[in-house]
């Protein structure tokens, strides 16, 4: 992947826009044109016939050849005997035989096709005559991995790589912690010099920031830089780890990573009110530091390795976190494609998702692998568990059934009330219809047409039992009613509706997983990933590329509720040997310290991934993390305790010219707050953040016109004054077709795809929610009230506390004068200052 | 079109020259570079993502005027004639293979409430339904063949906006800006509108820019009060008092980017606030029709009903491409059922009321886009998310039809009076030269001069294009 160079418009600056370049759909594109040119003109002979042995329907046929041997050389037109007879190259020997010369523009799509390496495999018709023939078929899902595909870097298990001694001309510092000596070794090689240590304002800022996602209180910004003890930033740096909200700022880099929303897409979006308890697991298993090779059990297979454990079950939550797809078999597939597609960006870095269709392009993942890691997945269904006792549960049944039988009889007799008025309306509304539809309406059952069958049904539907639009409803009814009878029946409707209120409410629960039993409903290899093209029965499996002996699966003992598959798929993730699994999660913990990974890309470990950096660097952590017990916490101390962590941001002209882009970490760069670290900032600089931990989600104002609603799909947000909205942003609710529009402007991800590395954008709206969103307002007036609070009257103290409060410092001469004078220059002088510092670049910018 | 600026002072330059011509040398925009005292703030700033890009090969059409019939408009009552419906009426379909109706319980056949005519010099039967847009039939690529993925509306509102059925792409108007950029920076490139009953389902994904940057996303606009939300500064503040507060923040932010001269990020986010400024004078001119003069109102039936609301959004959908904006989508219809397209009862209520609104508004766009000398260079598409069955639903209503349906191309680069495939012989299904809507995607961006197979933005591991691996260029309707 290319990082192109920031780029600035209305609307923005966007990194990472790819080049657009060739690519392979476009042979595939010429593969259908040349197996359209094939079919007109050749087929007739070369097709079923098998003319000279020769079959050019399918890509296997075609290869072989005809009996005297192969018709095409790819890459080679001038070599392929097909070329040549086609393009009458010996005016002797032509075809097709009796007919006209194929046209050049055909001729030409055939040469290209050839060049491209006169392959059939990804055409689609292709695929469809293979299908006709089992052996073919077979074959298609066979692709061995070779040795050279092995030797791939991702692919070999990391390895403890020796520490680089340090140069002696590196600083003292840099010689303790074996980070900091692999990137001086680096930085050496290439001619750049480590950048100092950034200050201590500067430091505790950046540490709050990225540990907690808030930024350091004036109090605490003054205690470390006045603490003498040699171990200062060490203290600071475990006071931060323990606190809880590390738990809520890691969380928030995972639930992208997981696409974590709650509600489901699709067409009315409709809300998953307990999605949170996912959200809140997360929290906590980093809070606690969970050791990662537990939190990926739990997640993949909770449910298999502790039913009774409230956690790992809410853990399982993960493979429900997609969006919802459609119905029927096709609908499950594209759910299934999602979890396959997710669970191995997010855990393997592989994006086994591109085999669906077909082999991988670019990485050795056989579409086989595809359908076997489906196979994993393929009995799991959602559940929704009780997380109350089971006798509370069996009380709850029992009393709705009570009242569900109570009301039966009372909804019966309503009816049987009702009946002789809903015939009257409904012989009136026949009298309306188009006279095609009344002489339906008027044949005897036995005599009608199929048409007029399937209209007298609809007729009746639509008039009396329609429970979309039913044209007659009780309104019309009632009216015709003589007193009594609506007496009595107004007397039964209030009896139902009290019996109604009655009913107990829902307890609470969790989006979990479950299977039918031991036996996995069996799966298939889908040819082009088609519900149409079944191939073999699947067996579950892993990547195959990624080790060395076929995977074993265990069988479930007896009393299994599940095929135990999800736990044989999770042991392989968390099988020290795995080479993928604890290298993509350093790198992560990697990216969010540094801005970057040390491989750039870190959902994709491919081939079209970036390849690392420093990959003895990378080994080293991974090997580091899982002998530690795969605590997070241990990776985050030491990356935060290493110089490199602590070096300054500014530019070092020299390093610029060499490395713009800070390959090799010689600084730590400037890094624009993402989108909910910048809401979190204002409402902790305005002294109002509710620092209330986990639970149900919060519904901040959205103006109307932004969201839409519709009778199905709506937004409640509570007023911007409205102090229970103050809470984290990660407690907002997240809605697939809602999204709260600062975050949205601010890169948030879309909430549907697994995103590795959000979009870093800088778009004129962003300037216009901070410029001019109510939010923003009301937290600048609460600001300027915290600011009379805390420095009273003097707008001078009132300048200097609000720099200390939201930039960590003081402002200099310069910045005061000039903040002092609009103060006093301004109505409501106070407030307009504290709105202008959330606008600031150093405001939403960390060091 | 422009190649992408040298320099960004360059830019600059060029915009301001163009405001000039563009606005008639009034209104604001220089105001911030005045209250600034200085040009060309950022010498060695980045590239503009919406800066204008070169097309992979010279068309016609610059601008794209989306017209999304939401719910679905029904083929044979509109651009489809089928007699057959009548004479078959309350029969079912035969020949056709399984009949699925999305509401359940199908009817027999039922014929169209409306009488066709044959128009222009193709003689393109229209219904009466489109008196105004048959009188450009000559104008219009008619395509009656068009087929989709999915009866249902989500997955078909994504797959007409996005080519996916699934959620989480790239909206069409997303690759066009980002394939091209937008002309004109002080407003969004992609701007969208929706209808007074609401917006359709799926909300703002149908035009978002799914895993893009932000920049390539719809701004929905309003058509009343201020177009975009938070466009405003707060009422207390006034506008002199803006100014002021604008120049505080340059001067503490250039304060502080002058400490890291090479950090283009830091230069960038500054001169954001310079285009946000500019697009709170520029966005509301844009769409202010009360510049424009009563016969032009009249040609879009503004101040008429039921023309009123969809003609005030035609006509701010030209003004907004006579600026330079890239795309404009609006939708007619909104919410579920009664509001939207979507016939499932009372056909005849609802594509009149329907088609009476838009009608004449649609064919003073291109009466008016004419007169401008725009009309060669700008692209008009109509379509809903599909069309709809021709037997009965709920006795007088249509259910859902992706298996065929209509939809027209007129202006850039189009060749009008074409009639492009058929439907069986009831209007049910597509059966000659039918075409999916990864042709119709494929179409539109060669139509802008975009190589549907060369456009391509990379996300997870992937080289995306907007018709994945499929589409073929509907040549018929290219001029």
């Amino acid at each position: 992947m290319r990082y192109g160079p920031l780029a600035i418009g209305v609307a923005t600056i966007a990194v990472t826009i790819a080049a657009p370049h060739r690519l392979w759909a476009q042979e595939d594109e010429r593969a259908r044109q040349a197996y359209q040119v094939l079919k007109a003109n050749c087929f007739e002979c070369h097709g079923e016939s098998r003319k000279g042995g020769l079959d050019l329907r399918t890509h296997a046929t075609l290869i072989k050849g005809s009996a005297t041997g192969r018709v095409v050389v790819p890459h080679e037109p001038s070599r392929s005997r097909l070329y040549l007879l086609a393009s009458h190259a010996d005016p002797e020997e032509v075809m097709p035989p009796k007919r006209p010369r194929i046209s050049d523009e055909d001729l030409e799509a055939l040469r290209l096709w050839i060049e491209d390496g006169a392959s059939l495999e990804d055409v689609e018709e292709a695929a469809a005559d293979d299908v006709k023939s089992p052996e073919l078929l077979a074959k298609l899902e066979e692709k061995a991995i070779t040795p050279e595909e092995r030797q791939y870097w991702a692919f070999k298990r990391p390895s403890r790589t020796t520490v680089p001694a340090v140069p002696a001309s590196a600083p003292r510092p840099w010689t303790r912690n074996p980070i900091d000596r692999f990137l001086v070794a680096s930085m050496n090689a290439k001619g750049l010099t480590p950048s100092p240590r950034a200050d201590r304002r500067a430091l505790i800022r950046r540490a709050y920031l990225d540990v907690l996602g808030l930024p350091p209180a004036p109090e605490e910004v003054d205690a470390f830089v006045s603490d003498p003890a040699p171990d200062a930033w060490t203290k600071l740096v475990e006071r931060l780890l323990a606190s809880p909200h590390y738990g809520e700022r890691w969380a928030r880099h995972w639930l992208d990573v997981v696409r974590y929303a709650d509600s489901g897409g699709f067409e009315f979006d409709v809300d998953r009110p307990e999605g949170w308890r996912y959200r809140d697991y997360v929290v906590k298993s980093f809070n606690d530091d969970k050791p990662y090779s537990q939190f990926i059990r739990e997640q993949i297979a909770g449910d298999e390795y502790a039913p009774d454990s409230k956690d790992a079950m809410i853990a399982t939550g993960f493979l429900r976190l997609g969006p919802e797809m459609g119905g029927g078999e096709r609908g499950r597939q594209d759910s299934l494609d999602d979890v396959v597609t997710t669970t191995t960006l997010a855990f393997m870095g592989m994006t086994v998702g591109c085999a669906r269709c077909h082999n991988h392009k670019f990485d050795p993942i056989p579409q086989r692998d595809y359908y076997r890691i489906q196979a994993v997945f393929f009995s799991t269904r959602g559940v929704d568990i009780p997380l109350v006792p089971a006798h509370d549960v069996a009380a709850h049944r029992a009393a709705t059934s009570r009242i569900e039988s109570e009301l039966k009889p009372l909804r019966q007799a309503k009816k049987d009330i009702e009946a002789p008025y809903l015939k009257q309306l409904v012989d009136a509304e026949i009298a309306q219809l188009p006279e095609y539809l009344q002489k339906a309406w008027n044949t005897p059952p036995g005599e009608r047409t199929e048409g007029q069958r399937l209209n007298v049904a609809q007729i009746e539907k639509t008039l009396q039992s329609d429970s979309l639009r039913a044209r007659i409803t009780e309104k019309h009814l009632v009216p015709l009613m003589p007193d009594d009878v609506r007496r009595q029946h107004q007397g039964l409707k209030d009896k139902i509706a009290a019996i109604e209120t009655t009913m107990p409410p829902r307890y609470a629960t969790a989006r979990a997983i479950a299977e039918g039993g031991r036996q996995a409903t069996p799966s298939y290899f889908l040819h082009r990933g088609s519900i149409d093209a079944k191939g073999s029965v699947m067996t579950p499996g892993v990547l195959s590329v990624a080790t060395e002996r076929e995977s074993e699966f265990a069988t479930p003992p007896d009393n299994a509720k599940s095929s135990w598959r999800r736990r044989g798929f999770a042991e392989w993730l968390v099988d020290p040997e795995n080479p993928l699994t604890a290298r993509v999660m350093v790198n992560r913990i990697w990216q969010h310290h540094f801005g970057e990974g040390i491989v750039r890309t870190p959902s994709n470990f491919g081939k079209m991934g970036e390849p690392p950096s420093h990959p003895a660097l990378l080994d080293w952590l991974a090997v580091e993390f899982v002998e530690g017990g795969w605590s997070m916490k241990a990776i985050h101390r030491l990356i935060l305790t290493s110089e490199a962590y602590q070096m300054a941001s500014r530019d070092v002209a020299s390093n610029v010219t060499i490395d713009p882009e800070n390959r090799l970490f010689w600084r730590m760069p400037r890094q624009r707050l993402e989108a909910e670290a910048i809401r979190d900032a204002i409402l902790s600089t305005a002294g109002t953040l509710d620092r209330t931990m986990g639970g149900p989600n919060v519904l901040p104002y959205i103006d109307p016109d932004l969201f839409e609603a519709s009778s199905k799909r709506n937004w409640l947000g509570k007023p911007d004054d409205d102090p229970s909205t103050w809470r984290r942003s990660l407690y907002v609710f997240s809605k697939r077709s809602i999204r709260y529009p600062l975050f949205e402007t601010f890169d948030q991800p879309n909430l549907v795809n697994s995103t590795d590395r959000r979009n870093r954008s800088i778009v004129a709206p962003q300037a216009l929610i901070l410029m001019n969103n109510a939010f923003v307002i009301v937290q600048a007036k609460k600001f300027a009230e915290r600011l009379r609070r805390e420095a009273g009257a003097d707008t001078g103290a009132l300048v200097d506390r609000a720099f200390l409060v939201a930039l960590g410092r003081k402002p200099d001469a310069t910045e005061r004068s000039k903040s002092v004078a609009f103060v006093r220059a301004t109505p409501n002088g106070l407030v307009e200052f504290c709105h202008l510092m959330f606008n600031l670049n150093e405001f939403v910018y960390r060091q | 079109m422009s190649q992408r600026c040298c320099s960004r002072s360059a830019d600059l330059l060029l915009s301001r020259r163009e405001l000039i011509s563009r606005l008639g040398g009034g209104i604001a925009g220089l105001a911030f570079a005045d209250l600034l005292g200085r040009q060309g703030l950022l010498a060695a700033a980045p590239q503009n993502p919406l800066a204008p890009q070169p097309q992979h090969f010279p068309a016609k059409a610059k601008a794209v005027i989306s017209i999304f019939c939401y719910g679905g408009a029904s083929q044979v009552d509109t651009f489809d004639p089928k007699p057959a419906l009548l004479k078959y009426q309350g029969e079912t379909m035969t020949g056709v293979g399984e009949v699925r109706a999305t509401m359940g319980t199908p009817g027999g056949l039922m014929p169209s409430p409306w009488t066709f005519k044959k128009h222009g010099q193709s003689g393109t039967e229209v219904s009466e339904l489109f008196p105004h847009v048959a009188g450009h039939v000559d104008d219009i690529a008619l395509i009656r063949s068009m087929h989709s993925l999915s009866p249902a509306h989500g997955p078909a509102l994504f797959q007409m906006n996005t080519g996916s059925i699934l959620a989480g792409h790239p909206s069409v108007g997303s690759w066009v800006t980002y394939g091209l950029g937008s002309e004109n920076e002080n407003l969004p490139g992609f701007i969208v509108f929706t209808d007074y009953r609401g917006g359709p389902i799926n909300g703002p994904p149908n035009w978002g820019n799914g895993y893009m940057p932000a920049a390539y996303q719809g701004t929905q606009f309003r058509d009343t009060g201020s177009p975009i939300v938070d466009l405003k500064p707060p009422a207390a503040r006034t506008p002199d008092e803006q100014r002021r507060w604008l120049r505080l923040l340059h001067e503490l932010n250039e304060r502080h980017a002058s400490e890291n001269p090479q950090d283009t990020e830091l230069s960038a986010r500054i001169h954001s606030y310079e285009l946000a400024f500019r697009m709170q004078t520029h966005a509301p001119e844009a769409i202010d029709i009360s510049r424009e003069t009563d016969a032009t109102k009249k040609l879009y039936g503004v101040d008429e009903q039921p023309t009123d609301y969809f003609g005030r959004q035609m006509l701010m959908a030209r003004r907004l491409v006579e600026r330079g904006v890239r795309f404009v989508q609006i939708f007619s219809g909104g919410g579920n059922f009664e509001p939207s397209w979507d016939a499932h009862w009372d056909l005849k209520g609802n594509h009149g009321l329907h088609c009476a609104e838009t009608d004449k508004p649609i064919a003073g766009l291109i009466k008016d886009l004419k007169s401008r000398g725009m009309f060669e260079s700008t692209l008009i598409i109509w379509h809903g998310e599909f069309g709809r069955l021709p037997i009965s639903e709920r006795m007088d209503g249509r259910d859902h039809n992706a298996n065929g349906f209509s939809i027209w191309l007129a202006g850039g680069g189009v060749k009008g009076g074409t009639v492009v495939g058929a439907t069986d012989q009831y209007g049910y299904r597509a059966v000659e030269n039918p075409k999916s809507v990864y042709e119709l995607h494929a179409t539109i961006l060669h139509l802008l001069g975009l190589d549907y197979e060369r456009l391509t933005y990379r996300f997870n591991g992937r080289d995306m294009r907007l018709t994945d691996v499929h589409g073929h260029l509907i040549k018929e309707i290219l001029a």
